[in-house]
Parts: C-alpha cells; structure tokens; sequence
C-alpha cells in the first residue's frame, strides 16, 4: 500500500490552503493608490452640457476680443469665418440641409459649454493648457458674440453658461442605426443596361508611388506648402518682374554654419507654424512678413523664440512650445529664418 | 586592349546586382501596365528586357550566394527589405490645415493576413504624438466611483492580462467619397484601417477596482495628448469588450498608437479608442465634448444628425486587384480583400465582375475572429475582360453591406462618417485597375 511520508502530507496539506487563500482572493487585486482630493482637481478638466464642472469666473466678449485676435484669430479669422482650412467657427444658420453646410458654433453646436471644455482643453492649438480660466471665459463670450448668441456686454459666467439655449440644441437623434436593408442577391440583381459608371476625379490624390510623376498635388503637408509658396512666388514674379531666386543651394551659399545647422530644429519644431503662418507666424517663404521683425534684429528676435511673445500680428509661445530644446537649437533655428531671408 | 581590373568587375557585378533586386513588378508598373494586355510573350519580353537576363538568374550563382552577409544585430530593432521602401503610410496632405491635426492611411494593397504591422498602422493624431515618459505616465478613475484610484503602468500590467485582435477603423474612411470617386489609390479610400493583436487589461476590472456606484451610466475617457482628446463611452459597452491597452502585436504600444496606454473599443469609430490615455470619470451622462457634437456626428440631408454613432458597419474591400495592384498576367488570378463589422464576425462574402448584377461567394480564408479584419478570397481566371468588380460582406447579426445608392438615399451626401458602401473597381481589358462608383 502506498504510504505518503507525514512530512509530505504536511506538504501538501499546506500547499493546498494557500491555493485555497489564493482562490479566495484572487479577485482582491488591491493595485493601484487612492487619488487624493488635489490630484483630481488638477485633472479633471471636463465641463459636462449641463454646466457640471465649470469653474467660478465669468467673461465677456469685450475683453474676449483682445485675446481673440492674440490666439485664435490667425487660423480662425477675425470675425470667424476661418483661414485656409482651418475651422470657421461663425455664421452659417440654416446651411444645414444646404447642398454645402457651414457647420459653425452657432449654426451646428448643441451645447455652449462645450466650447468652454473644448478652448480650455485644446486650444490655442499650438499651446493648449496656457490660457487662464478669466481668458477662456472671455474668448467663449466672445465666440458666442460673434454667433450672435450673447451682446458683447454679456457677463458669462458658471451661472448662465449651460442656460444658453443654442440654435441647433435638438438639431441631432440618437444613432438610429442600421437605417438600410441590402438583400443578399446572387443574380439578376439589376438590369446590366442601367448601370452608369462615375469615374473617379484624377490628379489630386499622390499616387507617385504607382504612377510616375503623378504625386498630385504633393504627397506631403510640407510639399504641399513648398508648392503653394513656390506658384505664390511665381505670381509676385509675374507682377514686379523679377527674377526667382529661391533654391536651397543658393540660400546655403550665403547662410552661416549655425545657421545651416538650424534648419533641422526648423523641420521637426519651427515649420509646424512657420510653414503654414499658424498662429500668425511669418511664413518661411514670405519675406514680407519677414522685413519689418528683421528691422528689430536678430537678437530681438532670439529672445522672443526664447522665451515667447505675444502680439497684434500673432502668438509665439516660449521656443514655440517646444521646452525640451536647447537654446542653441532654437537660436539657430532663429538664424536660419532669418538668413532664409536673404 | 585593357582587361578589366578586379575593382571594375566587382563595380559591373555590383550594378547588375543593384538592377536586378528591384522588385521587377513594381518596375514593371512604374513603366505602364498599358503594354500588358497582350500576349503572355510581351509581358515576358518587356520583365527580360528590364533585367537584363544578368548574372544573378539561373543558371548562375547569384551574387548574394557567393559573398557574406550582416551579422547579427546589425539592426538591433529589425527593419524590413530596403526593396520594400514603398510600403509605407502616406497622407492627401490638403485634407488637413497641417500635419499635426492630421491623418495617414495604411498601405492595405501591400498588406497580408490580418494584422497590421506596427510601423503601419494608420495614424490619425488631433495634436500630434505627445512623447510620453512611461515612469511619468499615470490613469485617474474617479467620478462616481466609491475609490478614486491612480495607476501606474507597474499597476496596470500586475493585472492579469488578456490578447485580443481586433480592427480600428475611423468613421471617416471613405467619407471623402460621398458625393463621387476621387481617391485614386485604395491607400486612400479604405485606409484609415488597421487590425492588430492589442494586449491589455478590461477597463471593466479597473472600475470594479474603484467600486462604480448605481448612477454611473457613462465614463468620459481622455488623453494626455496636447488635444486631451476626449469621448463619451455609455457603460454596457465597458461591461461588454472596452479593454486598456498598453501593447499592440507583441511589443509595447507605438508612439503613434497611445504609447504608454491607449482604450480600445472593439468595432468602434476608433476616436473612441483615446490614445494616451490618462483619466477616467464616471458619471450618470454623457459630456457632450467637442469630438462627439461638432465632429463625429453625421449630418442627415434634411439638416439634422445623428450622433454617439459609434458603431462601424459591415463592410469590405477588393485589396488586389486594386488600382495599386494591377493585373499583370493573362490566366489565374485570386481575387483578395478584407472584410470586417464592428458588430460582430463576418459570415461570408460575395464578389460580382460585372458591376453588382451577378454575385459569387468567396471563401473566408485564415482566422475569423469578432471584431478583427477577415480575409476573403476567390479563385479564377482573368482573359482580358473587362471588370466592374466588387465585394460584398455580410455579418452574423444578418447585416449586408449596402450599395452608396441606398446610402445616400438615406443619408444624403454630407455625413462625412460610416460609409461602408459595397466598393467598386473597374478593370481595364490592359489590366489596369481604376476606381469608380455605380449610380
């Protein structure tokens, strides 16, 4: 007959409670720390429709504008109409069921707090979290006022925000979906002779990659504005009668090393505004824009890459946001806009 | 006369070498896939006359077969074939202002199986990739939970863990298409989609963590991106499949993907799946947030929307031929696509060649998982004629992919999001392959 040694009973006899505490507890993960009162304050950003989360203040669209034209105006226009592709924030009522909606804060958006949520949270795009909550009730004041929404003496504030009856409040439904039966048919399912072929619109898509030359308009954001900033150039040309003269080899010729060397910090951070005149930046391409900062020379304009600066014409935060350069790095990168110039 | 020294021959053989490893398809539609349609012959001349039948074919040794090779980790972290440089994602740079608040698509014409590999999986950023120190990273759950809690990622993966592939897909792939074709590559049109196996912990186990009290009915989820992107999530889809993620195919999560830690919600707009994920709050509603009314709602032509439209419908693709993949041979072809429903698993798929009159099924072929991209696949042969080929899925809760006109009819054509029309290409008798729509 088999006999278990006692010690191996013993054994055994303990492995088998601490499987039994082990299964007992096997869903009492305790992981994870309490979050205190403090740490959430600081994270929880969120403003809910109904005004839940709003913080004590309150703004107008007087003192809004300022800080509008400062932050937001560049990409989104002065009155709200929008720059280029960026988002039209005014106008647009009753487009809706247009053939062409302008989907706008007063023509689209349900709820005025969520351009509270949203300006606090992300915007200004290129320094999101650096507005304070005075100035973010002033520029949804303001936002509101150009909707029309509010007079431009409207002191909003966490009391009446959420009661701002929007235009389009009960414009959306629940998805309601599936809203389309397709029977699975296997033959006969139309009549041949009734099929019309739409083919597709050619030579704005970059299929380079399969088709030579074809890389229509541009397969990159920067190509793309290398491209505008070249027929922009070609244009001025074609009306003052001079000379292009823009290749890079050209412009390396007369830059200085440091200069050369800041052309890569250019790429990865400063293009981001500067090739596209973001934020009211001086597009690299436009030496206008560029004449009258040079006249305040290099040195000023360092300091205001360094260490941030505000103005009429746009917003540049300190090295365009980008803490984790060196000041050398954002020093050249000054340098070779500058020289760009040239 | 001069014979050659070493150094010249080593020179000549290197050039042929360089010549010849050229993937010869691509050179070959990089030259035209007009002059394909005929003869088998021309086909084999125009491949002989480009590689110029040169030392590295049968019956001679290849170069590669007479000298060494890179040793190990010459590349740490493994890089594909320099021959496959073109498999990359590519953007339409004026769909968007600038780069930052942009999207790429992935290159599902050169994709096989079902997962996406990393470095390919489609990329849409709302304030660009934030680079997160994952010592510093931590995700909040508070709101109303009976413990507000904070994880580290040392937190999060001392959970047990579970695998999952599944496909993310943006409500807006093929939305620029609604009015008529005008993306000329499948890049374009379907590309906003990628299918991973994603490793992780359900958001359902962190919450019972924190304790949910009865009136939590919603989370709101956000990240710690520049955007603090951030989306209404109703709670039975937590109890259901939402998981929090921190790895994708094997390794950590990509940058571009969340890195440290991103949600996942399974067959969801993938908006919804917050990248960088840093806070949860409970509540009893939804929040009503920017990417949820202003974007990611769908107009309806009488000028109202639909919103919280979060679920992807059955839909599906042709990936080859394709107008990146035409068809370069007379005879035997296996027509190839992807089909997925954030419903649930594809059930099956159909084809037509001649515009949606006749059908014939495909065969599902590898994994057939919830949720995950599915590969379908139908033999035949190709003679030069004319296609108008197209596929159909449908899924297990009987949903059939429909056609753009019953979309549009009841839709209209400004919803931007959720198109997942039955798509069409047309095959040219020379075996080029363009992108049409049938009104």
């Amino acid at each position: 007959m088999f006999r278990l040694p006692k010690s191996a009973l013993a054994l055994a006899l303990a492995l088998f409670a601490c499987a039994a505490v082990g299964a007992s507890n096997s869903q009492d993960y305790q992981i994870g720390t309490a979050a205190t009162a403090v740490e959430i304050a600081g994270w929880d950003i969120d403003i809910r429709a109904d005004g839940k989360g709003l913080p004590v203040g309150s703004g107008n669209a007087i003192n809004g504008e300022e800080s509008y034209e400062i932050f937001c105006a560049s990409c989104h226009g002065v009155f709200g109409e929008g720059e280029g592709r960026w988002p039209v924030l005014a106008g647009g009522e009753g487009t809706l069921a247009d053939d062409r909606p302008v989907k706008t804060v007063g023509s689209y958006w349900p709820y005025a707090s969520t351009l509270f949520d949203y300006i606090r949270r992300a915007m200004p795009f290129t320094a999101p979290m650096s507005l304070d909550d005075q100035q973010v009730y002033d520029i949804t004041a303001y936002v509101l006022y150009l909707n029309d929404l509010i007079g431009e003496d409207f002191e909003l504030s966490q009391d009446n925000l959420a009661q701002i009856k929007m235009p389009n409040q009960d414009g959306f439904f629940v998805d309601n979906r599936p809203d389309v039966s397709n029977p699975r048919c296997m033959a006969d399912c139309a009549d041949p002779a009734s099929l019309m072929i739409q083919s597709s619109l050619s030579g704005i898509t970059p299929i380079g990659h399969f088709v030579e030359g074809a890389d229509a308009p541009a397969s990159s954001h920067s190509g793309q504005h290398d491209l505008e900033a070249s027929k922009e150039a070609e244009r001025k040309a074609a009306i003052t009668g001079e000379q292009l003269v823009s290749s890079v080899a050209q412009k390396n010729a007369v830059m200085s090393a440091e200069a050369i060397a800041g052309e890569a910090t250019y790429k990865v951070a400063c293009g981001v505004c500067h090739d596209s005149g973001l934020a009211g930046a001086p597009k690299l391409a436009d030496t206008d824009a560029w004449l009258t900062r040079l006249q305040q020379g290099k040195e000023i304009l360092t300091i205001h890459a360094l260490e941030g600066y505000a103005g009429a014409k746009g917003y540049m935060p300190a090295k365009g946001g980008r803490a984790d350069l060196s000041d050398e790095a954002v020093t050249n990168a000054v340098l070779f806009m500058v020289e760009s110039q040239q | 006369m001069a014979t050659p020294s070493t150094q010249q021959l080593l020179q000549t053989m290197q050039g042929a070498s360089e010549h010849l490893s050229t993937n010869d398809r691509r050179d070959f539609l990089r030259r035209g896939v007009s002059y394909v349609a005929g003869a088998a012959a021309v086909g084999g001349a125009t491949l002989a006359s480009a590689t110029g039948l040169t030392s590295n074919l049968p019956p001679n040794e290849p170069q590669w077969g007479r000298q060494l090779g890179t040793g190990v980790v010459e590349n740490p972290y493994g890089l594909p074939s320099r021959h496959e440089s073109q498999v990359v994602r590519r953007t339409v740079p004026w769909l968007t202002a600038e780069s930052i608040s942009s999207i790429s698509m992935s290159p599902l014409q050169d994709l096989k199986g079902i997962i996406t590999p990393n470095g390919l999986v489609f990329e849409r950023y709302h304030a660009g990739v934030p680079d997160i120190n994952p010592d510093e990273h931590r995700l909040m759950i508070h709101g109303l939970v009976d413990n507000p809690l904070i994880f580290t990622m040392e937190d999060l993966m001392r959970f047990p863990s579970v695998s999952e592939i599944k496909f993310i897909e943006c409500p807006a792939n093929g939305g620029m298409e609604w009015r008529g074709p005008q993306m000329e590559a499948l890049q374009f049109t379907h590309g906003m989609l990628s299918c991973c196996e994603w490793t992780g912990v359900p958001l359902k186990v962190l919450l019972d963590a924190a304790g949910v009290q009865t009136a939590g009915k919603w989370i709101l989820a956000e990240g710690a991106d520049g955007a603090h992107m951030s989306r209404s999530i109703p709670m039975e889809k937590i109890l259901d499949d939402t998981l929090v993620v921190y790895a994708q195919n094997g390794e950590m999560l990509r940058p571009e993907q969340g890195y440290p830690l991103r949600l996942l919600n399974p067959g969801w707009e993938g908006n919804t799946s917050i990248k960088w994920l840093r806070r949860i709050e409970v509540g009893d509603q939804p929040w009503h947030h920017r990417e949820e009314t202003s974007k990611y709602t769908d107009l309806m032509a009488d000028g109202r929307a639909r919103r919280f439209t979060f679920v992807q419908e059955c839909n599906s693709v042709i990936t080859s031929p394709c107008p990146e993949n035409p068809i370069v041979r007379k005879g035997f072809l296996e027509v190839e696509g992807l089909a997925w429903t954030g419903r649930g698993t594809i059930k099956g798929v159909d084809i037509s060649f001649d515009g949606g009159v006749s059908w014939r099924p495909a065969q599902l072929k590898g994994l057939v998982l919830d949720k995950a991209l599915t590969r379908f696949s139908l033999s035949t042969q190709w003679q030069g004629e004319p296609w108008l080929i197209q596929s159909r899925a449908y899924d297990d809760t009987g949903y059939v992919q429909p056609t753009l006109a019953q979309l549009r009819e009841q839709r209209g054509v400004n919803s931007i999001y959720h198109k997942n029309s039955i798509h069409t290409w047309q095959v040219a008798p020379t075996g080029e392959v363009k992108n049409v729509q049938i009104t």
